[in-house]
């Protein structure tokens, strides 16, 4: 988050009311940002600590720089928790800000990309390469990456005939999800029982399957997006006020559209690409960040709840139950019950406007 | 800023897949003037104003803003110039108005240059125009409804555009709020010289706001000039199908148009 140093007007030194709510909101928003960041960092530590042999804060801090005088610390830390615990930030945040995108993109809590088939196109493509092709590793991320985006640009195609409504979008992605479903189970029951085997494992998602070759892609496409975030955010900003009012700013809500999906698609993809289809994240990153931070709303917020939720489902995942789970199982397991509580409770949207 | 921007419809069609609405329509909007825009239902009135807001593109003929088509200008560029409310606009959940009047700037503001003190002067003489600068704070959804027109019109004011186009901008309100929203709109134009532009449904306060009035019927024009001039029963007859009285509103002295229905009149 930057903050913006503004030169002072020349002419009137009393500024509004607005501009004086509009920075205390800014400042509201980088301070919860900052404390999920640190929240983060703490999950981050303590996920590297816990494990069949607990390591404490200062051998886990030198066991990463590689300093410890420990080796089995060194060897502990750098290759078995290191990646898990790098590939939840990285999936997390980029499943928390593809998800809070494509929502407010659609005007709609439950357009997430698990539910508007953008993540079965990821997994049906993953599946389709692992059971016909034996893929791994990036060539099985590059082969999510096109099913995903294939599938938005599909979802765009068949909505966008005859106007642009939220509603459209998210019939024709239920749809499309459903049907991304059959096609990777009908995939999966013709396959070998040890191929199988292994696109199940991958379906369900864990941050634990994640390779490093796939994270550094995942790295760089969140490194990339970074900087482009306060560009989409702008974009979005009109499009959330309808295509009419959109197009009466000047902006062009239909290409606008195709970029901030883009670049959605994306972003789930590369993470559903490293880690497989770690169900819910995206939907419940959006809406829990809008809460912490009341008024108003923030992407970068959104990218560090996912990381949390992913951070705290993969830490009980491994080590709350008696037998070690995928990550996905965990969120799944919490996100079913909060799409009931959406549509039963959360859902009566209120009419602005 | 520059006050004098004309605004001329020349020869404009305009419709949607087969159907044309709005059929070879040409007439100049008065620079600095209210204007009213009148007609039954499905006389192509909001399609008129649509086609002036560039949301639809013509079918013939074209919108002229100082003399060149408005299609050819930048989107951003127009959308400094022209405004639009449109008839129901949405929102996202929970926005405070605050947020809602910033959004207001976005043809002002390049990828990278944001939230400039011009901007937030135009936010803040926005929110004092409209008397909406205690509800900055406030949820969008929780005002009353003249409250919320008040806060999307400070959007389209946040803007600073010459030319503002309103559908509708009184329906779904009370009356009091009716007159209030109207009210609003003459103290901008009065302070400002911002032309305006308005579908009105509401006949009456069309005749005592506009000091233009364009009457349509089937898609093209049927009459338009000043209020007192061209607002007699028959041209309400002709238009709306309504047989009716007209008599001199006894306060603002404008037309003031009387139904005559089959029932409760007086022959």
């Amino acid at each position: 988050m930057t903050t913006l140093t503004r030169v002072a007007a020349p002419t009137d030194s009393g500024r509004g009311a607005w501009a004086a709510g509009h920075r205390a909101e800014r400042a509201r928003v980088v301070l919860i940002c900052s404390v999920l960041a640190a929240l983060a960092l703490a999950l981050f530590m303590v996920s590297m600590m816990l494990g069949s042999y607990f390591l404490n804060l200062w051998q886990v801090v030198t066991g990463a720089l590689g300093v410890s005088t420990e080796p089995s610390a060194v060897f502990v830390v750098r290759e078995l928790r290191l990646p898990r615990a790098l590939a939840a930030i990285l999936v997390g945040f980029a499943l928390g800000v593809s998800g809070t995108l494509f929502q407010r993109l659609l005007g709609n809590p439950l357009a997430s990309p698990d539910i508007l088939g953008v993540s079965s196109g990821a997994g049906a493509a993953a599946v389709a390469g692992i059971v016909f092709f034996g893929l791994a590793g990036l060539s099985l991320a590059a082969v999510a990456v096109v099913g995903a985006t294939a599938t938005a640009a599909a979802m765009m195609l068949i909505a966008a005939r005859g106007g642009l409504s939220g509603y459209r979008f998210i019939l024709v992605g239920i749809g499309l999800a459903a049907m991304l479903g059959s096609a990777g189970s009908w995939i999966l029951s013709r396959a070998e029982v040890a191929d199988a085997r292994e696109a199940t494992t991958w379906l369900i998602g864990s941050v634990g399957m994640a390779e490093p070759a796939e994270l550094t892609v995942l790295a760089i496409g969140i490194a990339a997006l970074l900087p482009c975030v306060s560009l989409l955010t702008r974009r979005l900003r009109a499009l959330e006020l309808g295509d009419d009012s959109a197009r009466s700013l000047g902006a062009s809500p239909m290409r606008d559209r195709i970029i901030v999906m883009s670049a959605a698609s994306v972003l789930v993809a590369l993470a559903t690409a490293a880690s497989g289809p770690i169900a819910f994240v995206a939907l419940m990153a959006g809406p829990i960040a809008a809460a912490a931070i009341g008024r108003g709303q923030s992407v970068i917020a959104s990218g560090l709840v996912g990381v949390l939720i992913v951070q705290v489902a993969d830490i009980a995942a491994q080590h709350a139950l008696p037998v070690p789970l995928s990550t996905g199982v965990v969120t799944g397991f919490i996100g079913a019950p909060y799409i009931v509580w959406l549509i039963v409770g959360g859902n009566r949207k209120e009419t602005a406007g | 800023m520059t006050r004098d921007h004309t605004l001329e419809i020349d020869h404009l069609s305009l419709g949607y897949g087969e159907r044309t609405v709005v059929d070879d329509v040409s007439t100049i909007i008065p620079p600095g003037r209210i204007t009213a825009i009148i007609g039954a239902n499905a006389s192509g009135k909001s399609t008129l104003l649509r086609g002036v807001a560039r949301l639809l593109q013509p079918r013939m003929g074209a919108v002229l803003l100082d003399g060149s088509p408005i299609t050819d200008l930048s989107p951003n560029a127009a959308a400094r110039v022209i405004g639009l409310l449109p008839q129901s606009p949405s929102a996202p959940d929970g926005i405070t108005v605050g947020d809602l009047v910033g959004r207001g700037r976005y043809p002002h503001q390049g990828w990278f240059r944001r939230w400039s003190a011009d901007d937030e002067r135009a936010v803040d003489r926005a929110l004092a125009a409209t008397g909406t600068s205690d509800l900055v704070g406030r949820r969008l959804a929780e005002l009353s409804g003249g409250q919320r027109q008040r806060a999307w019109i400070a959007m389209a004011l946040a803007q600073e555009t010459d030319v503002l186009l309103l559908d509708e901008p009184t329906t779904f309100l009370d009356l009091n709020h009716q007159v209030e929203v109207l009210d609003l709109l003459v103290d901008l134009n009065h302070e400002h010289g911002t032309t305006i532009v308005m579908v009105l449904h509401e006949l009456n306060l069309a005749c005592r706001y506009a000091d233009h009035l364009i009457a349509m019927q089937r898609g093209r024009v049927a009459v338009e000039g000043r209020p007192a001039d061209v607002v007699d029963a028959a041209m309400i007859e002709e238009v709306f199908e309504l047989p009716c009285e007209v008599v001199v509103d006894p306060r603002s002295g404008t037309p003031l148009v009387v139904p005559l229905g089959r029932h409760r009149v007086s022959s």
